[in-house]
């Protein structure tokens, strides 16, 4: 069913406004054209996005772009905006929805695409700075000449820029020994929705080297983290390195390089694992016995990255989605699996050592690895890995058919298994799957990725793939995930909109389990960093008004789902 | 992907394509395993220059569905034109996007650029002049038939269309008629007789490839100039054909049997100079016996590289001729950055064409390099400006200068 064929006429923001926002940038870093603000409408893991194209929704359109040079300018846009009340949004690279796009309001996008440089890396202190547009390929690319790196990259690509990850989900496949971006961070510079230039960690105190991390008393950097954006405009940030053995550059497929016209042959993703970096694929005959494995490799302390992958082998792993569909239909990749990360970062030989460790684990526990004797032609089939697993691509090759929406629960090992599948089962039980990938996770593992040390905390993900021309299959994949959303709730799964502490309206204010009283306190600070409530408006929690103004339609629609899960109605009173 | 011909889809082919645009950026940056420096992380001339999301394949695909959808008219942007003709078509988007996504966000902009030709918006003024001259002349520089084949002055080489000969050279229009760059049709010439190979040239009945049309998005002049061509070929019997331009090369080999209702090529073989010397080298057809101390580099032409998948040809022949030594770039083969000058974007806006040469030359000049070798009469034009202009000590040199020289 495609949507009648009316224009789409997005809101301007005032005249007077516009022309002071052009004196901050010039006019070339301004734009408020049809065509270009419409490539600014819709994010990447986005069903709301595509659903509001279905209904021709002119809010999901900003009405102007910046493009800002500097935190100066950064600075002097946001005041421009607090005086003519024009609401505002932070940019990136649009690669990750957290139900992003604008406000109601007219508003005006910031996108810091300018501010994409490396500014240093301190080799003596192991740290580096970069600008709000800095990604991680730049970031490990100039680290790695020096024998340093940031310690990881996540699973969406290395284009994820730092500064967008430590507001929302900055996770890494190499997190069970560097710790996820939150871990990592020693300073930022954050331009406030009240114009106010903040300085957090070691930055904060002028002429001190980089050294700090968490103290022990309070620190603000703990609410820029992990706020969604609605703390401000972060446009600088210190991270740490760490040692890295791999070599200057990543190791080159032998086969060469693919053109246009050969893109979808497996031996160009056929490559080597960087040097001093090896990695071991393990099956397992059920799933209890794979999470008895991923707990007790995570308790030995070694390997850098712990990993189950299921249906996300069909896909990073397949040139095409042929090739995916096949996999999946005839189970090609064994539905149990996981990978370790050995480094030999003291020296060559520990990675033989820890490779006995995990060994003998496998031995104890029980799980077959892939070799080129067993089952070669699948472990040749998952090269991409060797060099994804710290420079990872593939990724996004869940969007080929599309990946729009995903339940990332976060907890210990055991919980976060079991409830990942169990809430994934109950929801597609209740209303169906969009595409025969929606079953990962409940035909194979789910992704389980040990995100701290030891395995202290973990992280599990099941994903749905909604034809975006469909907007039935939009609404359904928007049930799954909200379904899945309020399983996790009611089992209990952790704080936040998903169990790792990010959270976002409506989850905020109708689901009191984050804590009885969280929407009041994030409330409070709103109002103490956005006064005029212009910046981000009701993305993290709602104002006053914006709660008293939340049409009921969509409480009841909450409840109904709240309901079906066991779970008490809410409503506003 | 899709079963109908390329040139005989329309914009609304795309549809689907349009939507699943995924905005992963990948059509911006370069592959990141590829990655060595911060500063030539990115891919895309486009965006490099504007920053913008909506100067992308990515934006082209945003713009392309709300088009088809109605959200908004071709007439409500004024920037549209710029976004589409800002594209020199090197490919860059498309390469990382079919390798992730299997998406075609090069051809969907082309369909866009011919959907605003067919509706009068399109192309630029300074295009305009392009067409018109390769309307009138066979060729987009203005320049009578008659002149075709002064190149050939001095040369002895057939004239296939007097008699036969094994290997048709299609000199191009801009080695035929650009007296700066003659030198690479001349040389090949003289290359390919000195290998024993039996050549001849159309002299002045060359027409155009229609390559210039066609990367504008303008099928109506492409289309007739597919059919003559070849009609000629096959008039004159003609089975091989080596060319030292890569965008003819590129257009005669995978884009002409691309549109619909054309004779076929009747299994024509055709070969770009670099893909055809290696071929000789490979046979003992050439031998190099001149030392030429010279530190090298290759630009990889967008339109045999990524395009067509010809990387190791040159670079192996580099690598046989004594002496040279051959370094790399950061960003090369199907990740290589473009020179700046396809598409029209060095007619209609030079500025942004110097811009991106500019970026080029830094970045061989950073490999210590002495010289930076091509095999394209657009990249060696487009790059010889910087060098000009700042009075660079590097040289560009076409593959053919390199080879004769060491041949002699």
């Amino acid at each position: 069913m495609m949507a009648e064929t009316k224009k789409v006429v997005p809101a301007r923001i005032p005249e007077e406004a516009y022309k002071a926002l052009e004196d901050i940038v010039g006019p070339q870093w301004i734009s408020q054209d049809r065509a270009v603000v419409e490539t600014y409408s819709k994010y990447c893991v986005d069903r709301t996005g595509y659903l509001r194209k279905h209904m021709k929704d002119p809010t999901a359109i900003p009405a102007a772009i910046i493009l800002p040079g500097s935190t100066e300018e950064v600075q002097a846009i946001i005041r421009v905006c607090n005086r003519y009340k024009v609401h505002s949004i932070p940019f990136t690279n649009g690669q990750f929805s957290i139900n992003a796009p604008p406000t109601p309001n007219p508003t005006l996008c910031i996108h810091v695409s300018r501010m994409n440089r490396v500014l240093e890396i301190n080799e003596e202190n192991m740290t580096a700075t970069l600008e709000a547009y800095g990604d991680y390929g730049q970031l490990q690319a100039e680290a790695m000449k020096r024998g340093l790196w940031n310690g990881g990259c996540p699973l969406a690509t290395t284009l994820c820029k730092l500064s967008s990850q430590m507001q929302a989900v900055g996770v890494w496949q190499t997190d069970l020994k560097y710790g996820t971006i939150s871990r990592n961070i020693i300073s930022a510079k954050v331009v406030l929705p009240t114009g106010d230039i903040l300085k957090l960690g070691s930055s904060s105190v002028s002429g001190v080297e980089d050294f700090w991390e968490y103290g022990p008393g309070p620190d603000l950097l703990g609410l820029v983290r992990g706020s969604v954006g609605t703390a401000g405009v972060v446009t600088e940030m210190t991270v740490k390195l760490h040692t890295w053995v791999g070599g200057k550059e990543m190791p080159e497929p032998p086969a060469g390089r693919p053109s246009i016209r050969t893109y979808y042959e497996q031996k160009y993703d056929t490559v080597s694992p960087p040097k001093r970096h090896k990695l071991l694929w393990v099956e397992f005959p059920d799933y209890e016995t794979e999470i008895k494995a991923l707990r007790a490799i995570a308790h030995s302390g070694v390997g850098i990255g712990l990993n189950a992958t299921g249906v996300y082998n069909s896909y990073y792993c397949s040139q095409t989605q042929e090739l995916t569909l096949k996999r999946v239909k005839e189970k090609f990749f064994p539905p149990y699996n996981l990978y370790v990360i050995l480094a030999g970062i003291t020296s060559e030989r520990q990675i033989d050592y820890e490779e006995k460790v995990v060994r003998a684990i496998i031995s104890e526990v029980g799980g077959t690895f892939l070799t080129e004797d067993y089952k070669g032609d699948v472990l040749t089939a998952l090269a991409p890995w060797n060099v994804d697993c710290i420079r990872h691509v593939t990724g996004f090759r869940m969007n080929r058919f599309t990946y729009a929406g995903s339940n990332v629960p976060g907890g210990s090992v055991d919980d976060v298994a079991w409830i990942t599948r169990e809430s994934l089962r109950f929801a597609i039980d209740k209303f169906g799957e969009t595409y025969i990938t929606d079953r990962g996770g409940l035909d194979d593992t789910p992704f389980l990725y040990a995100i701290s040390p030891y395995g202290r905390f973990w992280l599990s993900e099941t994903d749905v793939y909604p034809d975006p021309m469909n907007p039935q299959m939009l609404q359904r994949a928007d049930a799954l995930v909200f379904c899945g959303v309020t399983q996790l709730f009611a089992h209990k799964c952790g704080p936040g909109a998903n169990g790792i502490g990010v959270s976002l309206e409506p989850l905020t204010s109708f689901f009191p389990e984050h804590g009885p009283n969280a929407h009041l306190l994030f409330r409070k600070l709103r109002k103490a960093w956005d006064p005029y409530n212009l910046y981000v408006a009701g993305r993290q929690v709602f104002t006053e008004e914006e709660y008293k103004a939340y049409p009921q339609a969509i409480i009841d629609a909450i409840n109904q789902m709240r309901g079906l899960c066991g779970m008490k109605p809410v409503s506003k009173e | 992907m899709m079963k109908k011909k390329i040139y005989e889809r329309t914009l609304e082919d795309y549809r689907e394509q349009a939507w699943g645009c995924a905005r992963d950026n990948w059509c911006m940056n370069q592959w990141g395993w590829n990655v060595k420096s911060s500063r030539y992380n990115e891919i895309c001339p486009e965006f490099r220059i504007h920053r913008s999301h909506a100067y992308s394949g990515m934006g082209k695909f945003h713009i392309t569905r709300a088009l088809l959808e109605g959200d908004f008219d071709y007439t409500d942007s004024s920037e549209l034109l710029d976004i589409l003709y800002h594209c020199t078509s090197c490919g860059a988007c498309e390469m990382n996007c079919l390798r992730l996504e299997e998406k075609e966000p090069l051809k969907a902009a082309e369909a866009l650029k011919y959907r605003m030709i067919e509706l009068g918006l399109a192309p630029l003024p300074a295009h305009q002049e392009l067409i018109k001259s390769i309307k009138n002349y066979d060729n987009p520089w203005l320049q009578p038939r008659a002149k075709r084949k002064d190149w050939t002055k001095g040369l002895k080489v057939k004239d296939v269309t007097k008699e036969k000969a094994d290997v048709l050279f299609f000199a191009g229009c801009t080695p035929a008629l650009d007296p700066e760059l003659t030198h690479e049709a001349v040389n090949t010439v003289k290359v390919l007789t000195k290998a024993g190979v039996d050549v001849g040239v159309l002299g002045e009945q060359e027409i155009c490839c229609g390559s210039p049309a066609i990367r504008l998005g303008d099928r109506d002049t492409f289309f007739p100039l597919v059919k003559r061509n070849i009609e000629m070929f096959k008039q004159y019997g003609i089975k091989k054909i080596v060319t030292s331009c890569a965008g003819c090369y590129h257009v005669i080999k995978y884009d002409f049997p691309e549109v619909p209702n054309v004779p076929d090529m009747g299994g024509i073989e055709v070969y770009h100079i670099s893909e055809y010397l290696h071929k000789l080298l490979k046979e003992g057809k050439l031998s190099f016996k001149k030392q030429m101390p010279l530190k090298v580099t290759w630009h990889d032409p967008c339109h045999i590289g990524r395009h067509c998948g010809i990387y190791e040809e040159p670079r192996e022949i580099l690598k046989a001729i004594p002496g040279i030594e051959l370094v790399e770039m950061e960003r090369i083969k199907d990740q290589g950055w473009c020179c700046g000058a396809g598409a029209g974007v060095r007619t209609a806006f030079p500025d942004m064409a110097l811009t991106i040469a500019t970026e080029r030359i830094e970045e061989a000049k950073e490999t210590g390099a002495e010289a930076l070798v091509t095999s394209c009469p657009y990249c060696e034009q487009n790059l010889v400006d910087p060098i000009r202009r700042n009075k660079e000590k590097l040289k560009v040199l076409d593959l053919t200068d390199l080879v004769l020289e060491a041949l002699s």
